[in-house]
């Protein structure tokens, strides 16, 4: 419970990074190191497939997507923040945390637990079987994806 | 078993007040969407420790697996948006597209 509260920590730390910094490399690269972190959380939840795709595709190909972008977008750096962002948006945070904490530990006492019923089978079995239409969606998102990206970057024609 | 509900929940809760800052103070559209993915980390933080507390990881293994997906096509869609607002605006400061004309 300790390594799983400290990766949890380490996680809002480097997210809470990933927007606080100017250098937008540099946040790219915090987003990756919490979605590296996510994926170790889900590995010792026991969710082993969650974490391989968190590390793989959100760590790995977004980050790539992100830092390409930056790369194409040049003078994204001169964009002037406001100057009240540095300083409210750690205020805002920490009460956040604490009204969070707060309201946690009432709840806690109050509301109890849900029913839960174990389950049965393999990964594969849910997967395939019990979330069948999540699949078809899956592949329509995909599809969806890839015609916008797509109509986005088709050449012009010469009429346009 | 409750508790451990409660501590995912905080830190789902404080991933997503993250984001939602970061979405409201930063002018940077690269920035805007880097809070969003800070989003989407807490409300996959909070699905998997659902289902890691009630004893249903896989069902909610499927589902996280299933926003992941959605979030790389929302990416990959959202940051060429964002590179062609480049070409148009030279900028990637978002108050420059609120101005509506031509």
């Amino acid at each position: 419970m300790i390594v799983q509260t400290a990766l949890l920590i380490g996680l809002v730390l480097f997210s809470v990074l990933a927007i606080l910094l100017r250098d937008l490399l540099k946040s790219a690269i915090s987003l990756a190191a919490a979605s590296l972190l996510l994926g170790i959380i889900f590995f010792r939840m026991n969710a082993p497939y969650a974490g391989v795709f968190e590390i793989s595709v959100v760590a790995g190909l977004i980050t790539v997507l992100f830092i390409l972008t930056i790369a194409l977008t040049k003078a994204g750096d001169e964009v002037r923040e406001s100057r009240a962002a540095n300083w409210v948006f750690p205020l805002f945070f920490i009460a956040f945390i604490i009204i969070d904490a707060l309201v946690m530990k009432g709840l806690l006492r109050k509301i109890p637990a849900l029913a839960s019923g174990a389950e049965t089978g393999t990964f594969g079995d849910v997967l395939w079987k019990g979330r069948t239409f999540d699949l078809v969606g899956q592949i329509a998102v995909i599809l969806a994806g890839v015609f916008a990206v797509l109509a986005l970057f088709r050449k012009r024609d010469k009429h346009d | 078993m409750t508790n451990t509900w409660y501590f995912y929940l905080f830190f789902a809760a404080a991933l997503v007040f993250a984001g939602i800052l970061g979405l409201l103070l930063r002018r940077n559209l690269i920035k805007l969407f880097i809070a969003i993915e800070v989003i989407a980390k807490g409300i996959s933080l909070l699905l998997l420790g659902t289902g890691f507390v009630k004893d249903n990881i896989l069902v909610a293994q499927t589902l996280v697996v299933t926003f992941i997906v959605v979030e790389v096509s929302l990416v990959a869609t959202a940051l060429a948006l964002i590179i062609n607002i480049y070409r148009q605006t030279k900028s990637l400061d978002v108050r420059k597209l609120a101005r509506l004309k031509g």
